[in-house]
């Protein structure tokens, strides 16, 4: 009985470690081929791709020019203005995510932003903490868990197309779900306002069209200078999230980027 | 777990082999700290002067001669086209980099003309054990956030080159090597659909 009993153990022990190790291959299949973001992992890219030739077609006929006429007709200062109460509606995500990433003071600091923005700065509209010397940080979960993860940042588990969005993965797919469901202000309105879903649509749209104002140049030169728009996205969003959790894990982290870069130079 | 690192341990292996078969010849020699950063103040100098003096061909011609005396473009373009490039011939190989020079001046014509008015400002310079400098530059926009640059710097014989760009951790010849990759994985496996799609574009 109890032989038997060990038997069924080691055996049910040793699946697990068969499937631990499937697991771990699936999961760290991009890192063990990682060329350096050349070769994304992507299992899902015909739906992805799919994706992305609706999200173009919405950014052709809609939010491109929109992003136009706002980046060019609206004044300046009105659009720094936008920025800034934007900016402001994000700081206690971006405060929550620095007390989980380990750094508290720095959300103290985020929070002292948010607090001096939301009053002095008349509810966000001015960033009156920068010229206080409070500089302004950005954090999201999917810069947390990639902190976190014990895996090369470009790794970010599978490639996501996403709707309206854009270009993410599993970590930041996750980690802006979490962001979501974390968001004060999102539980603030939906427990306070009438119509909340107004008030939260308006902000995220006008996250969008901001954001793409942002990009349009960076956007074009991507599209304009690439034989496949697609990859060359994949590729650049993989780099550049991968920079900024590179630039949260330095502090803590040895094996840096540039090591990284000298094992490549080897494959090229 | 220990599978994993197998593959690691494969992988790096394969890597060192076929390090010794191909990339031995070209065996980079160290830059100095002093010459990789003047080099930058100095490519960054002279596309500053261009953008504020010249306009359309004329600056994307000049741009065009900044580009092949500071960046090593044949190795640059090799690096884009990753394994593809010991499947190409020795015309092709030509053919495609004459026609990425083409793509890549009018590129980064482009992309200056768009930073016209800004400065960059040069930082520190981390120099690699495979003779790779790592020139870390702020460009200081007039409003906005300063965006950052790295500059990789290397001497493959010919003196210090800049090798590659990174602007906000995205290096071009990384997005280059996915894009021609891609294309090229979507078009037969072979690199002539690519030559042939650059060059029309180069002719354009």
């Amino acid at each position: 009985m109890v032989k038997s009993l060990s038997g069924t153990m080691k055996r049910k022990a040793h699946r697990s470690l068969v499937a631990m190790t499937v697991a771990a291959t699936l999961m760290g299949g991009c890192a063990v081929n990682d060329t350096g973001a050349a070769e994304v992992w992507d299992p899902i890219e015909t739906p992805n791709r799919f994706m992305f030739s609706i999200n173009r077609a919405v950014d052709i006929m809609a939010l491109r020019p929109v992003a136009v006429i706002y980046r060019d007709w609206v004044p300046e200062p009105a659009q720094k203005s936008i920025r800034n109460l934007l900016d402001n509606l994000g700081e206690p995500v971006t405060a929550i995510n620095e007390v989980v990433q380990g750094d508290p003071n720095r959300a103290a600091t985020t929070m002292a932003r948010f607090l001096v923005n939301s009053t002095i700065g008349v509810a966000g509209l001015f960033d009156v903490a920068t010229m206080l010397g409070l500089e302004r940080t950005k954090e999201d979960a999917g810069k947390t868990i990639g902190l976190y993860a014990g895996v090369e940042p470009e790794n970010g588990g599978f490639y996501l197309m996403l709707p309206v969005i854009g270009p993410s993965n599993a970590r930041d797919g996750t980690g802006l779900m979490m962001d979501y469901l974390a968001d004060p202000f999102r539980i603030l309105t939906f427990n306070l306002a009438v119509n909340w879903d107004v008030w939260q649509g308006a902000r995220y749209g006008m996250n969008v069209i901001d954001y793409r104002s942002r990009t349009i140049f960076a956007l074009d030169d991507l599209e304009k200078n690439s034989v496949d728009y697609y990859a060359a996205m994949r590729s650049a969003y993989t780099q550049n999230r991968a920079d900024l959790i590179r630039q949260k894990r330095e502090k803590t982290d040895a094996r840096s980027e540039l090591e990284r870069r000298d094992n490549l130079a080897l494959v090229r | 777990m220990s599978l994993l690192a197998f593959r690691r341990v494969i992988l790096r292996l394969a890597a060192v082999a076929a390090a010794t078969v191909f990339v031995l010849p070209a065996v980079a020699q160290p830059v100095s700290a002093a010459d990789a950063s003047k080099l930058i103040e100095t490519v960054a100098a002279e596309v500053i002067e261009i953008v504020k003096t010249k306009t359309g061909a004329d600056r994307q011609a000049a741009i065009r001669k900044v580009l092949q005396a500071n960046f090593d473009l044949p190795f640059m373009g090799r690096s884009a086209l990753g394994r593809y490039w010991n499947g190409a011939s020795e015309t092709q190989r030509s053919r495609f980099l004459a026609a990425v020079e083409t793509a890549e001046a009018r590129a980064y014509s482009e992309r200056f003309g768009q930073y016209a008015g800004q400065t960059v400002t040069v930082g520190k310079v981390t120099s690699r054990p495979n003779g790779v400098s790592i020139v870390d530059s702020q460009l200081n926009q007039t409003n906005g956030q300063p965006i950052k640059l790295q500059w990789e710097v290397r001497n493959g014989g010919q003196g210090p080159l800049i090798t590659d760009v990174k602007v906000e951790g995205v290096s071009m010849v990384m997005t280059r090597r996915s894009d021609f990759s891609s294309y090229i994985q979507n078009n037969g496996g072979t690199v002539e659909p690519l030559i042939q799609e650059l060059e029309a574009r180069a002719a354009r």
